[in-house]
């Protein structure tokens, strides 16, 4: 189990993290949500042993991250949002050296060579990849060590549905290894496909932390969302505006907030209707 | 781990062919260019006058001084296209206040003009003591012998010595040292590339997250760099001693130990692969790390003599050039070079690039281990 206790981190007068406190089941995937400076990727840095806390404790697998930093990086990886090996390598020499550097053992390599497809293109220089090829490179990296706890930050994206499928199939993949998957993403439709439970930081603070099923059987009315283009006046209308540019409603308002943009002349770019709770859940919380 | 780092480093440095160009063609090209074109600043002994002469003093005197020049093997007569016309005045042997005419066709450097003037003195003096001495073999024939015998030959009346031990770098002594300190120095191409390369790349922080520690990063930046300093080292001095010669240069002649220049060679790397991890890691792009790292290549290596040599610089810029670890560098090449006093005569020079080199490496990992925390 990853636990999380009363742990706060602060950049200068910036508190990128405010007394959280989580829990994390072995073996499970755990979503990690939140808008960009939320507090994710520093909550993911701590975890990994790159940055340090200010107060609080995290004890990963029976280590406590304080004092056993370094037998939490043998058994943890980091897949970063950006690619992070040699472009001026090959595939083949950029596992051969991260192989190295981890003391990886030749049937892990195998299988993190075998997972993510990389086969094919061993003899292929990294900075000729195409993108998805990349993110595979990225991630197969990242799991030479056959570590027991992988981060995953953000890894699909910009990559096409196909290739996004793929890298999501090969974290459930990951699960049925017994790995314990901590998987940050913007797409709710992936934290959807691929996450047991999930927890919504925002402004480094801990909003919800509750398993999938309970998010999404707690079902509420529809919501719709109506994004319309910026004008100074939609301030003065009594709308229940999110942002500058969308409105939230539902069903029953819906009519009647259409007419009162149009009465006011201002132009409707697309209206979205959400089912997903998730979804609901997240821009509730950082709104 | 870290033969693993090692091999990495090289393969990216051999696949940088921008860096290869200034680690290994740049000194080299200097080298043959500064030996080349320096050759006959540091060899004296070469010196040659074209000369025309024109006199208008038909004396016994004149007669003996135009043959005294023409035995000179330094000087060369010609009928025409001379740089130098001497013209010889009439009564120039018998009257005072008429001057020789030394007239420069050609462009001609100061001390070459004042070389020739006193070789024109010696033939001067010795052909009116010698009159003198006639004249007075009458009156005082003791007198005359002993103006017979005066010999006012520069070998009889001076010993130069040059660097304390009588020798004097050829142009290629002087310029391989030079160039290949300089060359040394350019690690910080490679160095700071790959450093900002993995900065950028996030590799830095991938490895630090796989418990790679900032002591190893930078160690293993170390030995690749130092072998590479090696072999331009004894890329170079082929340079000097088999490419040089074929353009009429004088071949690069090692007096010292060639274990001396390798132990030289690692604390020259040492300090030159500290200072360009130093900037690596200070700068944010590869275009800044190369900028600042080529203009304090060039600042360092004008004071520290390898653009002028130090021998030829005021007494005050020979103080300041120690603070540049080149300096330090090429008086231990010149030392290895010029003469042959073993290992521990380049102990001094070695010593201060290594405590630098550590120093400035000390500098960097503090600085990463920083910004690796900041995530870079």
């Amino acid at each position: 189990m990853i636990k999380i206790s009363n742990v706060s981190k602060a950049y200068g007068s910036l508190k990128a993290l405010n007394n959280i406190s989580i829990e994390i089941n072995k073996g499970t995937i755990f979503g990690l949500l939140g808008i960009n400076g939320a507090g994710k990727s520093t909550l993911l840095s701590i975890l990994n042993g790159l940055s340090n806390i200010d107060s609080g404790e995290i004890r990963i697998f029976d280590f406590n991250l304080k004092t056993q930093k370094s037998k939490i990086k043998d058994i943890s990886s980091i897949i970063p949002q950006n690619l992070a090996f040699y472009d001026n390598l090959s595939v083949n020499e950029n596992i051969e050296f991260f192989s190295k550097v981890q003391n990886a053992k030749t049937e892990d390599i195998q299988k993190a060579i075998e997972l993510n497809k990389l086969q094919d293109i061993l003899m292929q220089k990294a900075s000729t990849l195409s993108g998805g090829q990349k993110r595979r490179l990225n991630i197969a990296i990242g799991l030479l060590n056959n570590p027991q706890i992988i981060y995953f930050d953000e890894p699909t994206v910009g990559l096409d549905p196909k290739n996004r499928n793929d890298i999501l199939d090969s974290i459930l993949e990951y699960k049925k290894l017994g790995k314990t998957i901590i998987y940050t993403s913007h797409y709710m439709s992936e934290i959807e496909k691929i996450c047991d439970e999930v927890a919504i930081i925002h402004k480094g603070e801990l909003v919800i932390q509750d398993t999938l099923d309970n998010l999404l059987t707690n079902k509420d009315e529809n919501i719709i969302f109506i994004e319309i283009l910026y004008k100074n006046k939609t301030k003065e209308l009594n709308l229940n505006l999110i942002n500058d540019t969308t409105i939230k409603t539902d069903e029953q308002n819906l009519y009647k907030d259409i007419e009162l943009l149009k009465q006011n002349n201002i132009a409707i770019k697309q209206i979205k209707y959400t089912s997903s709770n998730l979804e609901k859940y997240f821009i509730e919380a950082t709104q | 781990m870290f033969f693993a780092m090692i091999k990495k480093e090289f393969i990216l440095v051999f696949r940088d062919k921008h860096a290869l160009l200034a680690l290994f063609i740049m000194p080299a090209i200097f080298i043959l260019i500064m030996s080349i074109s320096l050759k006959d600043q540091f060899s004296h002994a070469n010196v040659s006058f074209n000369i025309s002469i024109k006199t208008h003093d038909k004396s016994d005197l004149a007669t003996k001084f135009i043959e005294d020049i023409q035995e000179d093997k330094s000087i060369n007569i010609l009928k025409q296209n001379a740089d130098i016309l001497l013209i010889i005045p009439e009564n120039y042997f018998k009257k005072e206040n008429i001057k020789l005419i030394i007239n420069v066709q050609n462009t001609l450097k100061s001390d070459l003009i004042e070389i020739l003037k006193a070789k024109l003195l010696k033939k001067f003096i010795d052909i009116k003591l010698k009159s003198i001495a006639k004249s007075l073999k009458g009156l005082s024939p003791k007198a005359s012998k002993s103006l017979s015998s005066v010999d006012i030959s520069s070998e009889k009346l001076f010993i130069v010595k040059y660097f304390k031990d009588g020798s004097i770098p050829s142009s290629t002594q002087q310029s391989v040292p030079s160039w290949i300190v300089f060359g040394m120095f350019f690690v910080i191409i490679p160095i700071s590339t790959i450093y900002i390369n993995e900065k950028k790349q996030n590799t830095l922080v991938r490895l630090n997250s796989m418990n790679v520690s900032i002591f190893k990063m930078t160690i293993s930046k170390v030995i690749p760099y130092i072998v590479i300093n090696q072999i331009q080292v004894w890329i170079m001095i082929g340079v000097g001693i088999f490419i040089v010669p074929l353009f009429s240069t004088p071949a690069l002649v090692i007096n010292g130990s060639f274990i001396s220049i390798t132990l030289l060679s690692i604390a020259v790397s040492i300090s030159a692969i500290g200072l360009a991890n130093l900037i690596a890691v200070s700068a944010t792009s590869s275009e800044q790390a190369t900028t600042i790292g080529g203009i304090l290549n060039i600042l360092l290596g004008a004071i520290g003599g390898v653009m002028i040599p130090k021998f030829i610089m005021p007494e005050s810029m020979q103080i300041l050039s120690n603070i540049s670890p080149m300096s330090w560098a090429l008086d231990g090449f010149l030392k290895i070079f010029l003469k042959n006093e073993g290992i521990f005569s380049i102990a001094k020079e070695s010593l201060v690039l290594i405590i630098f080199g550590i120093i400035t490496l000390i500098i960097s990992m503090i600085i990463l281990n920083f910004k690796i925390k900041k995530g870079l």
